[in-house]
């Protein structure tokens, strides 16, 4: 996973006060921002079967995007599950600040929240752990 | 054969609509928010069904229509149809799933093990009647184990085909936004793979339950046993402008496969959904698994099976039959007058006779 893939996806599922909170702390920074998309819509979501392998249609998610511009042509492009318009923004705003010059807020942020999603995810998985057979054949 | 054009069913239409919301009563955020967290398990029926990801939207639907679950799906494949289509996400990789069960009832000893996950498949089902009197039923809270179990989970059906017990045919690359779309074309027969797969994710739940267990019981081909079941997190993988693959975040899936053991090996059914519905995929793998050779207009035939359990086009159908068909009821009305004029002269009825029976016809309702 590349450095933008691991930045947009903790940005993804980032806790929203906090995205937003950090989105207008940097607005101020990037000028007049034109804002090239700001709408909901829906991704398909292809998955494999894993009999024959064909590649099909699951179905369809709801998703909020935003794609906007800085005075100095850099862009900043934003998508998350969900309806949240703001926070599909505030993504995008931090996707530009980190295009432009990477911010130390942004990277404060990011390891801020990958870190407390890490753990989240972890919590999940000790409880699923927690139904695992241990299986003892007489 | 024409229709009649008829008036004064307006004012009734109106009252009829409010009479069915105040039962209902005001619909808020507060009562969608209540349905969603209440109800996951049903909320994820409703997206699959409706072949969209939104639980908020999910819930509102539930909220809107009460809990009639045809008229959910119904709005809420009604309402995506407001929405454009933005991107066609990366194909989910079973062994990319963030797994939270995952089990198998034909192979004890599964590379990664059993997983239970949330289940009630052990626990016995007893109505907690005690909240009525007062008495709020609290869960247990789990006791976590000390380690994580891991994010993913091997495929067992990756590692079959390694020990030659699944036959394994060569998988033909395609692209994302090749991939045959029911959303976009029409379902014709015999239907590519990716259609039935399609077809079968966003089926009735009852639909595809009612056929698959015809199906287990016997009238299919193949018996089923669930070779892996699994409920996990996927993530939605979308294209940033740059080109940088990212996941947007993760959703619910459900995926099952099922075994039938013949004499050349073991033959794999596959099913998956959005959201968590294990009866759903189960029953759909069974009929993917019993599809191939079935009789035409067998329960397990392709389009039989593709045709019924449709859910909007089948209760759309079923309910059509609630609206005026006056045109063929006065035509059959007047057959049967017909018919007993006819039968009426044989017996030689007496004039009186004759007009009270008459009049008894002229008594129903004018169609």
């Amino acid at each position: 996973m590349t450095e933008h893939a691991h930045l947009l996806g903790i940005l993804a599922r980032a806790r929203p006060e906090g995205l937003k909170a950090l989105a207008e702390r940097l607005l101020p920074n990037l000028g007049v921002i034109e804002v090239l998309q700001s709408r909901t819509g829906l991704v398909m979501l292809p998955m494999r079967d894993t009999v024959k392998g064909t590649d099909f249609h699951l179905g369809e998610v709801l998703v909020a995007e935003a794609h906007i511009r800085a005075p100095s042509g850099e862009e900043g492009y934003g998508m998350i599950v969900g309806r949240d318009l703001d926070r599909a923004m505030a993504m995008a705003v931090v996707d530009l600040t980190v295009a432009v010059d990477l911010s130390p807020t942004v990277a404060e942020f990011v390891e801020r929240e990958a870190a407390h999603l890490a753990a989240m995810d972890r919590e999940t998985l000790r409880a699923v752990e927690a139904t695992r057979v241990k299986m003892e054949t007489f | 054969m024409a229709y009649v054009a008829t008036r004064g069913g307006e004012s009734a239409i109106v009252q009829s609509e409010r009479l069915y919301r105040a039962g209902l009563g005001a619909i808020d955020a507060d009562r969608v928010a209540e349905v969603g967290s209440a109800l996951p398990w049903l909320v994820d029926r409703v997206m699959g069904e409706a072949s969209l990801y939104e639980p908020e939207s999910a819930a509102l639907a539930l909220a809107q229509t009460g809990g009639d679950l045809y008229e959910t799906v119904l709005l809420l494949r009604a309402w995506r149809t407001t929405q454009p289509r933005l991107a066609i996400a990366e194909p989910v990789l079973q062994e990319n799933l963030f797994t939270h069960r995952r089990i198998s009832a034909a192979f004890k000893d599964i590379p990664g093990g059993q997983i239970l996950g949330p289940t009630l498949d052990y626990s016995h089902r007893i109505l907690a009647t005690s909240v009525l009197e007062g008495n709020p039923f609290m869960p247990e809270p789990v006791a976590p184990a000390d380690e994580p179990a891991p994010a993913r989970q091997p495929s067992l059906a990756a590692w079959q085909k390694a020990q030659g017990l699944v036959a394994d045919p060569p998988r033909e690359e395609v692209a994302p936004k090749d991939i045959p779309d029911l959303t976009r074309e029409a379902l014709l027969f015999p239907a590519p793979r990716a259609h039935v797969l399609q077809s079968l994710a966003r089926a009735d739940t009852g639909g595809v339950l009612t056929l698959g267990y015809s199906a287990m019981r016997g009238y299919g081909n193949a018996h089923p046993t669930v070779n892996e079941l699994r409920l996990a997190e996927a993530e939605v993988c979308v294209r940033h402008p740059r080109g940088t693959v990212f996941s947007a975040g993760r959703v619910k899936v459900s995926q099952a496969e099922v075994a039938a053991k013949e004499a050349e090996g073991i033959r794999l059914g596959f099913a998956a959904t959005l959201g968590w519905n294990e009866i759903k995929v189960i029953s759909a793998a069974t009929l993917d698994l019993n599809a191939p050779g079935a009789a035409k207009g067998s329960p397990v035939e392709e389009e039989f099976v593709l045709y019924h359990t449709e859910p909007v086009e089948a209760s759309g159908f079923c309910i059509h039959f609630k609206l005026p068909h006056y045109v063929t009821f006065q035509s059959s009305l007047d057959a049967i007058r017909n018919a007993k004029t006819k039968d009426a002269v044989p017996a030689k009825p007496t004039p009186t006779a004759a007009k009270t029976k008459t009049r008894e016809l002229e008594k129903e309702p004018a169609e």
